[in-house]
């Protein structure tokens, strides 16, 4: 046998061994996903049912529209009237004061511009440092107020121009589904790929054994190409283990499996590349994974887990082209929902490759100058 | 003459941090530059600048399929492109080409006109677009909607296409929502979090982990059994670590003011004040968290969902009042919750640190909560170590 395959092979068998050993590290290699998930899908349920978010109206009007408007209002899932006030000035006291996110504010002449094809307004003051919030209250009063104009439009036949905007998504995930399961899979990949790394470089520098493993016969690629292999039985064992509670709960994976984990173990890889890099230069564990984790955050945001890079502001856009988790990311998006073939993500494939080939060797070489 | 010891004790476990700290490079490196600057600067990438107006879809390649071709359907596509929203809005797609380019990365949305728009708006019947949009990219499907149904709104098929936003739709009933109340950009929004997100994310580990450190050493209990009051050591670590906490607000804001153009609403003392109360309120926790005898690594996973339960739960992703249910529950007890709706009322409304009373008082008693705790947990330590 090759003795690159057959030391690393070796490696691989002992980080394994080592870890079944700790019963610590092993609980977290396993509880980690599902503390993520369950994180994650409190996180979405809280978009899914979210509260109805309390406004106050002041209806300086008092015309039959204005109470129709009124009611319309009333009756929107996104927001709740919470109080009708009599002035403008009240309404947008409410606001400074944080009772209410929203006021609406109905002037005079209102029902009657409505009726005589002329354009009314209402004024919408909103309390936008709450970002969400403000939004929804916006969203709601558009809303409503298209169905006032549809109703005034059956009883008096008011002209109005109203476009309705019918929505078709074109993936294959159910209409209810979570549009970042893919995204979850990839984050969980990336963070167990840096706790890998800690516990196969780090934590062992710091037991003492790493200078005795390098002085042994064997040379340093062989040495990380067994952890890297090991840490990808890891990595494939958290993937099955985040699919599965995925099909639990109902998601379809359109593409075909085996890609899913080739995209995850590229993604492991390259993580581990640049851990082991970044290991070479900090030795303690607690550190390292405390840097790890000042790097994570941001990737929330930039690796295309969360939010497309295409909706980012230009730098934001480049940032996250440049960093490979993104095009991983994006793949597994492509067969988990879109059910695309190798071919259609085989760029995503070649640049997660390419800068595994650039890391490796650089981590490698890292390490050999700091010993 | 006890008081006076009282305080060269406090001065004494100070300087001795600070001493630690000036010795470990990588502890400066990540502390004072690593973590200020990647959550400032991941900020700006993700939102743009503090004074910029960003349109998440205004660059996005978005096909226009015009199945009426009439003047109404034309007008529809001149109102989408002069809205600002859609830059890279492309013609010449027929509909099943741009249905299969979707999911490609090539088109991110189709807007397709069906047969028959015009006439049904010549009805008085609402006319009906459909909009096909790559769901699979995360964020993409709700930004190109909300943007198609703000823009519609200001669509006339009769008259030539306005050249403001704000526009009086002739011969038709409209209801036009004039929206008053300060606006921000992401980057002001996000940056009041990312504030207390160093401060936490830093805080925590330094008090939590270093003494957790300081115990697998074996340094710990020597000074817990030293002559040295254990409000002493409490207040020594605390003031150290302000004095950090300080830098760092320093270094995040400079970085917001002078890189990305941010312009608080609110004065340097206010900030300051606030940057405290949240420090205060992370080091009372850690001080907890290490006072349970819980290891380094420990504190590292404690840190990571710490820090993961604020970013979910304190209104970065989503707004506190629309919670329903358990994330409700965690986002009403949460106290930095609080200490971020202080930042962001002074910082983006400009309201006086004082007036924030309900949020001061669960600050401080959260703060004064966790320092006793603390306080008794490792007086209890400090009595079995010395028995």
């Amino acid at each position: 046998m090759n003795p690159l395959i057959r030391d690393s092979t070796a490696i691989a068998k002992k980080d394994l061994k080592q870890l079944s050993r700790d019963p610590l590290s092993l609980a977290l290699t396993i509880m980690f996903p599902i503390l993520l998930i369950s994180m994650f899908t409190v996180i979405s349920g809280a978009f899914r049912d979210s509260h109805a978010v309390p406004v106050v109206i002041a209806d300086l009007d008092e015309s039959a529209q204005s109470k129709m408007f009124i009611d319309e209002l009333s009756v929107s899932k996104l927001i709740r009237v919470a109080q009708l006030v009599q002035t403008e000035e009240r309404a947008l006291e409410t606001v400074k004061a944080g009772e209410a996110i929203g006021s609406v504010v109905i002037p005079k002449d209102f029902g009657n511009k409505l009726l005589n094809a002329r354009a009314a307004f209402v004024v919408l003051q909103t309390d936008n440092s709450k970002v969400t919030a403000s939004f929804t209250v916006i969203r709601a009063v558009a809303d409503r107020s298209r169905e006032l104009l549809n109703k005034l439009n059956a009883q008096f036949n008011i002209r109005l121009v109203s476009v309705d905007v019918v929505p078709r998504p074109v993936s294959g995930r159910p209409p209810n589904g979570d549009f970042i399961l893919p995204g979850y899979l990839g984050l969980i990949t990336i963070l167990g790929a840096f706790d890998d790394a800690v516990n196969a470089i780090t934590r062992e520098r710091e037991r003492g054994t790493y200078t005795r493993l390098v002085l042994t016969p064997m040379n340093l690629l062989s040495i990380y190409g067994g952890k890297m292999a090991a840490a990808l039985v890891i990595n494939a064992m958290r993937t099955s283990f985040v699919l599965m509670i995925f099909v639990l709960s109902g998601l379809v994976i359109q593409g075909n499996i085996l890609l899913v984990f080739l995209i995850t173990s590229l993604i492991s890889m390259f993580t581990l590349s640049l851990s082991m890099m970044i290991s070479s230069r900090i030795r303690s564990s607690a550190t390292l994974t405390i840097m790890e984790i000042a790097i994570t955050f941001p990737l929330f945001q930039l690796s295309g887990a969360f939010s497309a890079p295409e909706i980012l502001p230009a730098g934001g856009r480049a940032i996250s082209r440049a960093l490979p988790w993104t095009w991983g990311n994006e793949a597994l998006r492509r067969i988990m929902y879109l059910g695309l073939d190798l071919n259609a993500i085989s760029a995503d494939i070649l640049v997660l490759a390419i800068s595994i080939m650039i890391f490796l060797p650089l981590a490698t070489l890292l390490s050999k100058r700091t010993m | 003459m006890s008081r006076l010891k009282v305080l060269r004790d406090i001065l004494a476990v100070m300087t001795n941090e600070f001493g630690v700290f000036r010795r470990n490079r990588s502890a400066i490196v990540i502390s004072l530059v690593v973590i200020p600057f990647f959550f400032t600067a991941s900020l700006g990438a993700g939102q743009g600048g503090a004074g910029t107006t960003f349109r998440p879809t205004a660059a996005l390649p978005i096909a226009f399929v015009d199945n009426d071709l009439s003047v109404a359907s034309g007008r529809l596509y001149e109102t989408l492109v002069r809205s600002e929203m859609f830059n890279r809005l492309i013609q010449g797609y027929r509909e099943d080409n741009a249905l299969a380019a979707l999911g490609k990365g090539s088109i991110y949305a189709a807007v397709v006109v069906p047969k028959g728009f015009q006439d049904r708006l010549m009805a008085n019947q609402p006319g009906t677009i459909i909009v096909y949009v790559d769901d699979g990219a995360p964020g993409v499907g709700n930004a190109v909607l909300s943007a198609v149904n703000a823009t519609v709104q200001t669509y006339n098929p009769t008259t030539e296409i306005p050249t403001s936003t704000y526009v009086e739709v002739e011969g038709f009933s409209t209801i036009q929502i004039v929206q008053k109340g300060a606006r921000f950009s992401g980057f002001a929004l996000g940056l009041t979090i990312t504030m207390s997100l160093v401060i936490v994310f830093a805080t925590f580990y330094e008090i939590a982990g270093g003494m957790s450190r300081e115990r697998e050493e074996g340094t710990y209990a020597r000074l817990l059994i030293s002559p040295i009051s254990l409000g002493a050591i409490m207040i020594g670590k605390t003031l150290y670590d302000l004095g950090l906490n300080i830098v760092r607000a320093i270094v995040v804001l400079g970085m917001a003011i002078y890189v990305y153009g941010a312009r608080p609403n609110t004065d340097f003392v206010t900030l300051l004040a606030i940057t405290v109360l949240i420090s205060l309120l992370t080091m009372g926790f850690g001080l907890l968290i290490s006072s349970l005898g819980v290891g380094v690594r420990a504190v590292v996973i404690i840190e990571f969902f710490l820090i993961l339960f604020l970013f979910a739960f304190s209104g970065f992703i989503l707004d506190k009042e629309l919670m329903k249910g358990i994330p409700q529950i965690i986002a009403t007890y949460l106290p930095w919750s609080y200490g971020i709706e202080i930042f962001k009322r002074t910082v983006l409304l400009g309201a006086p640190l004082l007036s924030l009373t309900f949020q001061l008082q669960f600050v401080g008693l959260s703060i004064v909560l966790f320092y006793v705790l603390s306080y008794f947990l490792l007086k209890l330590a400090r009595e079995r170590l010395v028995g």
